[in-house]
């Protein structure tokens, strides 16, 4: 039966009460341990696709009469727009049509940052929209441009409230600790710079208009897209296919499709709005800049009695407020918590969610906080994380946790620390270091879809989901297998189209196996119920005694084993139909990831290099669906984590607010010859038996969240010198190694016996 | 626009000079070099080594490869751009790069384009000039222009013969160019002198595709060292010593150059022992 609920809906470690209608889940768990396919490695059905340049991406698509748009963007950090004259750009050849501000949703006429999108061309080639574009008339009133966080939140341009949260009495808490430790942590503005830019194609069919674009959510750009446009949902289709990468930043539709929207509105063509890779650097969304200003106080024993953590994040013009703070929240057992988080509103461009938001910058913070105060309590880290365990997310208790496993399972990696210190040379010093992931990455309802199994013997299953590249198919698929006791190579997966596929929840928030998985099993598993009634009637068994096993129909006492397009195939060309929704998330639990990296590095204290030469990722996820595709996340996350950790920073003119870094070879991404040699990943994989009928959680991004903090507190142990600021670049190497050594010199003089 | 394809250096008749490429188009798709004619030169510009000059139309991937050239010159090429940057580019287009000073390739009026101010010194500069960077801050990109200062080659172009530091000149307020090259002349061949050992060095944001943060060349030279730096003045500089660097004029966030260049330079001069 349907069930009206009201739930708190997280996406992103954002929290909003919702009503849902959930369908009872009344699947049991597979037991725990690899099955028949899921749980076994399987490579990704479109590699071959992939490899072959068949899979068509956004980017490859062009429709017939299409029409290219560009973007008039603000070479101003803050302007308003005093007066437009789009005739010049008109006048030009080949241009079809302009719009200025306010004629399609996302055009503005004030600009809040460098980059803001003002005015739009459409032309035959692109070439002829940018030259458009740079005639377009524009008188600008220059406004006050802010750019520095502090100031901000101090004259209250903030995006909203300051975030605050208390338990226990932290002043008290620390004036009574026998240690403290306090240090302030920098982190960076870091770009997502997804491969395939971002991008919309738009095209009216009469009064449908269809949407193709590369994003991470079909539905909420179909909503999205509905809204602005005040037309009926149904009336949008919206289309990815295939898709270039997110990382967060790809779950709105953003200026670029209203522009194609309404350029091919008025032209009667379709419109290609496609960002290059310039405006990917400036107006694409990034992972904001934070400021952590973070104490901690703890007992002799290792104890922790107090965190405090005031939080600035550097939103920028518009973007959210993102939990910095929920690290230091959740992550240890600690009965005195504070923390107070501010988003400033600068002029700078926006915030977008980026591969764990907040976590990833407050991990960096609280976790080399820790292991500052291990140093200074002389606690091994492992150990003072173990004596800090958290039971309960702060009362409430956890669908799962099996972060002790994963430190158990760490204690190998993190034994090797006395041999890696005797390699280190005069030059070369090496040093070992770890820090814990937590992370949301359950999933939730609603969600949906089809299978069906044809005559062939062959399932399809159908949902309108997309694939951002993280092997999605391939995942959907091994569950439809296993369920319906198929072999892997005769289940395909048709994903990526509004018009022809049910509503899928967004992939975002390591959500999309844990929110699509279960209804694929259901979907499979209610197919594979009308396979046994079928078989039942036609053999004259009890359906009890019956089962699907690759691919065959087979009775318990082993008299029957039919394959299973003999049995479908009575039916001629007609075709099972399976249907499955999501179930409910459990009540009164909180559902988290967790995990443990234990990194390798070498510093070269002459020069300030700094080489990752070995990392292990241990990761608590719930049940693993293909550990290949699992393995590839993890490699993933860590190498994006190695760029957010040792190169990668998009730099402001300090004067005007205008991006410095808008090109691949300023904007220094990890190349692959930065990769460590060694990436080990691991896996608990014991199904989280209170989640839905998989017990599957997400793991798009925990791996990402300990990468920097588990570098830098790797730093520390080989050198002795504390960064406090990413990226760890020379120069903010060089400028802890000189701090660590006058430290050293310090302690040294006032160590040394007075004179005589 | 207009491409020509000359057939000999006596046909050229001004245009932005085509190479490799890969500098002059990136310039030319951000209007930062304004072209009504391009002229490809690769017919008219020797390639590979022949008896001890190399052809200015050599392109980097060879000569990272060439055993008749000195260590430091191989090793600067290996370690320059991207493989796929040092299949195109070439040694003469290597040499005339221009700076990488986000202002300048972002167009702003900085002194390098005419203006009356350098944005870096003000502004953004972490990677930026340790030496003479009072009126521009720009460092110079070349490895490879550092290596040929180190070994003292000689350049060749339709025009003259000049020893590869006279190529280069610092900006002033009355000319803003960094080289000497005329309107018309092309580089043709670089003659490099029999050394008795070299190294080149380089100090990376990664491990490839980077240009030099700071790049150090060494030569042992009829009994003389030499060192020249890249990435530290706005043009490849030469140092007598490691104490010279005692004398850089690093701005507040270029300092952390000063030790990384220290350190890299007793290395250089550890290795040609």
């Amino acid at each position: 039966m349907a069930r009206l609920i009201r739930t708190e809906k997280e996406v992103e470690g954002r929290f909003e009460e919702v009503w849902i209608v959930v369908e009872e889940d009344p699947l049991e768990q597979w037991p725990e341990g690899p099955l028949t396919v899921v749980g076994r490695p399987a490579p990704r059905k479109d590699a071959g696709e992939r490899v072959r340049g068949e899979a068509r991406y956004t980017a490859d698509l062009r429709l017939p009469g299409m029409l290219q748009a560009a973007v008039l963007r603000s070479p101003h950090a803050h302007a308003r727009v005093r007066r437009i004259d789009l005739a010049p750009a008109l006048a030009l050849p080949g241009v079809r049509a302009a719009i200025g501000p306010g004629e399609a949703h996302g055009l503005v006429d004030e600009a809040g940052f460098a980059g803001a999108p003002v005015a739009a061309v459409a032309a035959d080639t692109f070439r002829q929209a940018l030259v458009a574009v740079e005639a377009i008339d524009v008188e600008w009133e220059e406004l006050e441009v802010v750019l520095d966080p502090d100031a901000a939140v101090e004259r209250g341009l903030v995006t909203d409230e300051a975030r605050r949260y208390e338990r226990g009495d932290v002043e008290k808490a620390l004036a009574g600790a026998d240690v403290v430790v306090e240090a302030t942590y920098r982190t960076q503005t870091v770009l997502h710079n997804s491969m395939e830019t971002h991008q919309a194609i738009c095209e009216w069919q009469g009064d449908t208009l269809h949407v193709f674009i590369s994003t991470q959510y079909i539905w909420g750009i179909r909503q999205a897209v509905a809204e602005t446009l005040d037309m009926p949902e149904d009336k949008v289709r919206v289309v990815c296919e295939f898709m270039g990468g997110g990382f967060g930043s790809k779950n709105s539709p953003d200026e670029y499709t209203f522009v194609a929207a309404e350029l091919a509105k008025r032209t009667g063509r379709p419109v290609r709005c496609a960002l290059t890779r310039r405006e990917e650097n400036t107006s694409a969304g990034n992972r904001n800049a934070t400021i952590q200003r973070l104490r901690a106080g703890a007992r002799r024993d290792g104890t922790i009695v107090a965190l405090d953590g005031e939080f600035t994040n550097s939103v920028g013009w518009s973007g959210w407020n993102a939990s910095t703070e929920g690290p230091m929240r959740m992550l240890y057992d600690c009965e005195n918590v504070r923390t107070v988080t501010h988003g400033a509103k600068l002029n700078t461009p926006p915030m977008k969610a980026f591969r764990a938001p907040g976590f990833v910058e407050g991990t960096f913070g609280l976790e080399c906080l820790l292991d500052e105060l291990a140093a200074r309590l002389d606690v091994d880290p492992l150990e003072l994380r173990r004596r800090n365990y958290a039971g309960s997310n702060d009362g409430t208790p956890f669908s799962s946790k099996n972060l002790e496993e994963c430190y158990r399972r760490a204690e190998p990696h993190w034994e090797r620390r006395h041999e890696v210190h005797a390699r280190s040379d005069a030059t070369w010093k090496r040093g070992v270091g770890m820090a814990s992931q937590i992370w949301y990455g359950g999933g939730g309802p609603p969600s949906y879809a089809w299978l069906r199994l044809g005559s062939d013997g062959r399932a399809t299953v159908v949902t309108a989901m997309q694939d951002i590249g993280t092997g999605t198919r391939t995942a959907m698929a091994q569950i439809g297998a296993e369920e319906l006791g198929l072999p892997l190579e005769h289940v395909e997966v048709v994903l990526g189209d509004s018009a022809r596929g049910p509503y899928a929840a967004i992939s975002a928030g390591s959500s999309t196996t844990p929110s699509m998985g279960p209804a694929v099993r259901a979907a499979a598993a209610d197919a594979k119920r009308q396979v046994i009634e079928i078989a039942a009637q036609r053999y004259h068994l009890e359906e009890r005694v019956l089962d699907v096993r690759e691919g065959k129909v087979v009775s318990a006492d082993g008299n029957l084993s039919e394959p299973v397009q003999d049995v479908v195939g009575l039916l001629e060309e007609a075709q099972i139909l399976g249907k499955g929704a999501r179930g409910p998330n459990p009540t009164g639990m909180s559902v988290l990831t967790f995990g443990v990296h234990v990194v390798e590095v070498a510093v070269d204290v002459e020069t300030g290099e700094v080489r990752v030469e070995r990392v292990a990722a241990i990761h608590d996820v719930g049940r693993i669906i293909n550990p290949l595709g699992a393995s590839s996340q993890v490699e993933g996350g860590v190498i994006q984590g190695i760029g957010h950790t040792l190169s990668e920073e998009r730099l402001l003119d300090p004067e005007t607010g205008r991006i410095l870094t808008t090109s691949l070879d300023a904007y220094r991404m990890p190349t692959i010859a930065d990769v460590p040699p060694e990436i080990i990943c691991e896996f608990v994989d014991r199904p989280d038996e209170h989640l839905t009928n998989l017990g599957s959680k997400g793991l798009g991004e925990p791996p990402i969240v300990p990468v920097a903090a588990a570098i830098a507190n790797a730093i520390r142990d080989a050198t002795g010198a504390d960064v406090h600021e990413l990226p760890i670049s020379r120069e903010e190497m060089l400028r802890a190694l000189r701090e660590a050594e006058e430290r050293a010199r310090e302690k040294e003089k006032r160590g040394a016996p007075a004179a005589v | 626009m207009e491409l020509l394809r000359p057939s000999s250096v006596e046909d050229l008749d001004g245009g932005v000079l085509l190479h490799g490429g890969t500098e002059v188009v990136p310039l030319l798709r951000d209007g930062l070099l304004d072209a009504e004619r391009l002229v490809d030169v690769r017919g008219l510009v020797p390639r590979g080594v022949h008896d001890g000059v190399i052809g200015a139309g050599t392109t980097l991937a060879e000569l990272e490869v060439e055993p008749a050239i000195p260590d430091a010159l191989r090793e600067a090429c290996r370690l320059a751009a991207s493989p796929q940057l040092r299949n195109m580019g070439s040694l003469a287009g290597n040499l005339l790069q221009a700076t990488r000073c986000w202002y300048w390739r972002l167009d702003y009026p900085c002194r390098l384009h005419g203006g009356d101010r350098c944005q870096a010194r003000d502004g953004e500069h972490r990677e930026h000039a340790i030496f003479a960077n009072d009126f521009c801050a720009s460092a110079h990109p070349s490895d490879v222009a550092a290596a040929l200062v180190a070994l003292g080659a000689r350049l060749r172009t339709n025009r003259r013969e000049l020893a590869i530091e006279e190529l280069y000149r610092l900006p002033d307020e009355g000319d803003r160019s960094t080289t000497t090259l005329e309107d018309g002349e092309l580089l043709l061949g670089v003659e490099v002198p029999q050394v008795e050992s070299s190294t080149y060095l380089k100090a990376m944001d990664r491990k490839l595709w980077s240009f030099p943060q700071v790049g150090v060349a060494a030569a042992r030279v009829g009994g003389e060292t030499r060192l020249a730096l890249a990435g530290v003045a706005p043009i490849p500089w030469r140092i007598g010593g490691v104490e010279e660097l005692d004398r850089a004029t690093p701005l507040p966030r270029t300092e952390w150059k000063v030790p990384l260049a220290q350190a890299l330079v007793r290395r250089a001069l550890a290795a040609l022992a």
